[in-house]
């Protein structure tokens, strides 16, 4: 099993949550999942992480319909953060909106993040494939 | 010459004859002149006598020479010569009657010549002869002919024209009655016949178009007049002229009818036209123009320029077109214009005004014609209206397809995902925990289905009752029905909506309404401050505007402004909120025909504008 060090989920559906955290067990062995169900909640978890250890996640899950802080809107700011290790960005979505895969292409232009784009369902072998050092 | 002496007796005797006379002898030299002979010719009687008479005042030529000498040599008893002289009085002609002059044996001795003044005769017979083919190159050129009737001869003649205008033969003889018979029967014969009659009876004068039937069959348009000629105060005779007028009828008619057709067209053509001078004063208007203008006879409009029928300034904008019009000569095709009469009366036309020249190339008016397009307006205006509300419409369907897609798609990601889980899942309370979790999403599922149905439904239920309601008492009512979540939550809400105002709603849907804008006003309330709602209203072109003010957390409409509305959009941590009120509410006052506007800053509060629709 590959060692993962942080692994952070957004989504504010909590069968999301829970199915894809029952998947990195299976896969992964990761002592530090953390999960967040709006945008807004992770963005402050991971700057107060940043701020206070001086790390962050090596793998984030993230939903982009969400309430208050969408995913779109988190990854504006979570760029903006003086991060310098690449993190990997995997947006997972129910969303076939071609505004949102447009949204996924510039985003990924404007950052050396790795970001990829995931539908929903998503099964097993692809979180194995996606859950890796970016 | 034993005689001479004895005729010098009798001299004084001839200078006393009361007529012109001289006396010469055979070399034509005078021997005797009576005094008038002398002064006709404003001679001198010393110096004549004995002088040759043709050195005198004229020479005669050899016609005339020839003349006297035929009647001295006895080869005729009278000879006639005239001729003519410049005197200090004018130009005089004279005639000679000579004789030859005997003595007591028969012989001819010289000639008496009796000299008379026909100065007058000769200017008349000039006079005459002028006019004569003055008349008759009237005649040719006009087309004029004459005739006369003598009554008492009861003779009939015409001159060469009205013989040609008859188009008879040269050997035809007119009279009373086969003149008469030329005229077309009916009302040219009858009206000839009476003429005819009356001036023979009462020496009437007259003047008449009549048509006849020339000698070979052509029917043409005259002109006959008649003038009494009387002698003594009798009638003798009728004379008159006679002119063939066909063509100029016939052109007549021809214009009238020209005339008429255009008039017609100018009238029935669904155009307003109109003709105004220089001053920009109508001259012309057809049927079109009077019925817009509302006047029943175009008399009422000729002479008035636009200030008089139009708004000032309109009659402005109009009057600039005009003058630019005439003074660059150049027309103005097919512009857009509006006009708004004195009563308000807005028109949309498409005017084109033609600038008229005169013979020097000036303007001296235009034509106008304007088409009126204020249906076409309408239906434009209506056309946009129905196009800007088809691409919202699909807008939102084709959001409305993301919606259910992205709605749907989650949910049963969910279950497939946890069934796979089921599947391989071998202890007993994971996988009781997964079929929680399986019910769970079954239950989210059928509330989506739940909330789209709704949202459905109010989209395709396009023929809604709207009925009038109060708004006051329906605000006091939801009032009534929150009283416990107002007292929870320590709100206020003050009703300042007028008791008169109606609002023409769907019942349901402005309870759904009120409800939601309310309790979401209470619900994101600043939880420093108690929480106070103000509605109010205004009016605003067909809208009755509701406002709903708080002074509750307030929203970024910068940041959210856009989503605002949307489905499953949230925009406050709040345990309620569902993301569907807004959208439902939003597509409710827009199947009534209105809308909702929002203005917000945060930390101070928020109001939202619901526009009813009272237009229809």
């Amino acid at each position: 099993m590959k060692k993962i060090e942080s692994i952070c989920i957004i989504d504010d559906d909590r069968i999301t949550l829970f199915g894809i955290r029952k998947m990195l067990n299976l896969i992964v062995d990761c002592n530090d999942i953390s999960s967040y169900v709006n945008g807004k909640l992770a963005l402050d978890g991971v700057k107060k992480r940043f701020e206070e250890e001086g790390n962050v996640p090596e793998v984030i899950f993230l939903d982009i319909n969400m309430p208050i802080m969408d995913g779109w809107q988190f990854l504006e700011e979570f760029i903006k953060l003086p991060i310098e290790k690449r993190v990997r960005v995997n947006i997972i979505t129910s969303s076939i909106d071609a505004h949102d895969i447009q949204q996924w292409e510039n985003y990924r232009k404007l950052t050396d993040h790795v970001i990829t784009y995931n539908n929903k369902p998503i099964k097993k072998s692809q979180i194995a494939e996606i859950t890796r050092k970016a | 010459m034993p005689r001479e002496p004895q005729i010098s007796t009798y001299n004084y005797l001839i200078r006393q004859l009361p007529t012109a006379t001289a006396f010469i002898n055979k070399k034509f030299e005078v021997v005797h002149a009576s005094d008038k002979w002398v002064s006709y010719h404003q001679l001198d009687t010393a110096n004549i006598i004995g002088t040759r008479i043709d050195t005198l005042f004229t020479k005669l030529d050899d016609q005339r020479e020839k003349l006297l000498r035929d009647c001295l040599m006895g080869k005729s008893h009278e000879a006639q010569v005239d001729y003519n002289i410049n005197l200090a009085t004018g130009h005089k002609w004279f005639e000679w009657n000579c004789k030859p002059w005997y003595d007591e044996k028969e012989n001819i001795i010289g000639l008496i010549i009796q000299t008379e003044d026909i100065t007058e005769n000769k200017l008349d017979q000039h006079r005459l002869y002028k006019a004569q083919s003055l008349l008759s190159t009237i005649a040719e050129v006009s087309k004029i002919g004459c005739w006369e009737y003598d009554i008492v001869q009861d003779d009939l003649s015409w001159c060469e024209m009205t013989r040609k205008i008859h188009e008879v033969s040269e050997d035809f003889v007119p009279t009373i009655e086969n003149a008469l018979d030329f005229y077309k029967d009916g009302y040219s014969k009858n009206t000839m016949a009476m003429l005819v009659h009356e001036a023979k009876e009462k020496g009437t004068s007259w003047s008449e178009k009549l048509q006849l039937v020339t000698a070979k069959g052509n029917e043409i348009w005259v002109q006959a007049a008649c003038m009494p000629m009387f002698k003594n105060k009798k009638l003798i005779s009728l004379t008159g002229t006679f002119q063939n007028i066909d063509d100029q009828i016939r052109s007549e008619a021809k214009t009238k009818e020209n005339e008429r057709l255009l008039r017609t067209l100018v009238d029935n053509l669904p155009l307003n036209i109109y003709i105004k001078d220089s001053e920009s004063r109508k001259i012309l208007v057809n049927k079109a123009e009077c019925d817009y203008l509302g006047v029943a006879n175009p008399e009422e409009l000729l002479g008035k320029n636009d200030f008089d029928l139009y708004d000032k300034e309109i009659a402005q904008i109009s009057l600039d077109e005009d003058i630019k019009v005439m003074d660059t000569l150049t027309p103005m095709l097919g512009r857009e214009t509006i006009s708004r009469k004195k009563n308000g009366e807005i028109t949309t036309f498409l005017t084109s005004k033609i600038p008229l020249k005169d013979n020097n190339g000036r303007a001296k008016g235009l034509v106008g014609i304007s088409l009126d397009i204020s249906n076409l307006k309408q239906k434009e205006e209506e056309l946009r209206n129905l196009i800007n509300i088809t691409s919202l419409q699909n807008k939102k369907l084709v959001n409305f397809a993301h919606i259910v897609s992205h709605n749907l798609r989650s949910h049963t990601a969910n279950f497939s995902m946890l069934l796979e889980f089921l599947v391989n899942e071998s202890d007993e309370s994971e996988k009781k925990k997964i079929i929680n979790m399986l019910t769970d999403a079954s239950d989210n599922l059928l509330e989506t289905l739940e909330n789209l149905n709704q949202v459905v439904d109010i989209n395709t239920n396009v023929n809604l009752q709207k009925k009038p309601i109060n708004l006051y008492s329906k605000i006091n009512e939801i009032e009534q029905n929150l009283t416990a979540f107002f007292l929870n939550n320590n709100a206020t809400i003050l009703n300042h909506v007028s008791k008169k105002v109606e609002v023409h709603v769907v019942a349901s849907y402005i309870d759904s309404i009120l409800m939601n804008f309310i309790t979401n006003a209470v619900k994101y309330k600043n939880p420093e401050i108690d929480s106070i709602v103000t509605l109010s209203t205004t009016n605003e072109k067909g809208y009755t505007i509701l406002s709903i003010t708080d002074n509750g957390l307030g929203i970024n409409l910068k940041k959210y402004g856009d989503k605002l509305f949307g489905m499953y959009k949230t925009f406050h941590n709040h345990a309620d909120a569902r993301g569907i009120g807004l959208f439902i509410t939003k597509s409710q006052i827009e199947a009534m025909g209105g809308k909702v506007t929002v203005q917000s800053e945060v930390g101070k509060g928020t109001t939202f504008n619901i526009y009813f629709n009272e237009k229809n």
